[in-house]
């Protein structure tokens, strides 16, 4: 059982909890997440993001700092600076901005 | 692909402004607004305080807010709500908690004449004698007679006296 924010679906605000979640619409604006953020291809975020996992096969545009992991998968498309200490760049996905793996 | 219902978890708090053309379950907690043109289901464990606008809502769990649906507004019996529902059909069933206003819209023809709206109609009627106001009734919005009496003992005499001297006589 997941969190599942569906295609048709827009959020603007602030998302926060502790499970994981999978965005396959829409959300602008903040995510907080003690768990795994998975952007599916159908899924847009503009939005600040700190969780543990994040993993992008649709769009984000916003800064993600993550403590564990980030990656953008092959169809994935990122703008925004990336703060993680494990982060992974799939040949294909598009990337733009900085990364901080410190 | 099929399409998937959006489910809010139990531990998902989201502030703002939501919208959608699917079906969503709140288990978690929703605060802002909710716009969707499917149905909202509130489960037990969900909680909602937000102005929500959908077709239909099944409300399980806790809302405060109000509630217009194009359809129908359900609580059930573990639904609590605080707030105005604007829908055409309204099912609350026994167990259920709401504190509000319910407005299910224009009621059907045949039941029209007896609503309270239709007795209006005929009240003025009865009621139609206006109390004419005595003669002396100037500018100065003076008690009605009856009361003026008792009106009198708590009011400053010195406001009254220029108006109705004959009072004050019988007072003292």
């Amino acid at each position: 059982m997941a969190n599942v924010i569906g295609s048709t679906i827009i959020i603007e605000g602030e998302i926060s909890g502790d499970e994981d979640l999978i965005i396959q619409g829409t959300v602008k604006g903040k995510i907080a997440l003690k768990e795994s953020l998975i952007v599916e291809r159908s899924g847009v975020v503009e939005a600040d993001i700190d969780t543990r996992n994040v993993e992008i096969s649709g769009q984000v545009t916003g800064n993600i700092h993550s403590s564990e992991r980030v990656e953008i998968k092959s169809e994935g498309r990122m703008t925004g600076d990336i703060k993680a200490p494990r982060i992974l760049i799939a040949d294909g996905a598009k990337f733009k901005g900085n990364v901080d793996m410190e | 692909m099929p399409e998937t219902n959006t489910i809010i978890g139990e531990t998902i708090l989201i502030r703002g402004n939501l919208q959608g053309d699917e079906d969503l379950t709140v288990r978690g907690r929703v605060e802002g607004t909710i716009n969707l043109k499917r149905t909202l289901i509130i489960e037990q464990s969900g909680v909602v305080k937000a102005e929500v606008s959908v077709n239909n809502a099944v409300i399980s769990g806790v809302v405060v807010g109000n509630v217009t649906a194009s359809d129908s507004v359900e609580i059930t019996q573990s639904g609590r709500m605080v707030g105005d529902i604007h829908a055409p059909r309204v099912i609350i069933v026994e167990g259920a908690k709401f504190k509000g206003r319910v407005d299910m819209g224009e009621l059907p023809q045949s039941r029209a004449v007896e609503t309270p709206a239709a007795r209006k109609v005929f009240a003025p009627v009865k009621s139609a004698p206006q109390p004419v106001r005595p003669q002396a009734a100037p500018t100065r919005a003076a008690p009605p007679p009856p009361a003026s009496k008792a009106a009198l003992k708590e009011e400053d005499e010195t406001k009254i006296v220029p108006a109705r001297k004959k009072i004050v006589v019988k007072k003292r």
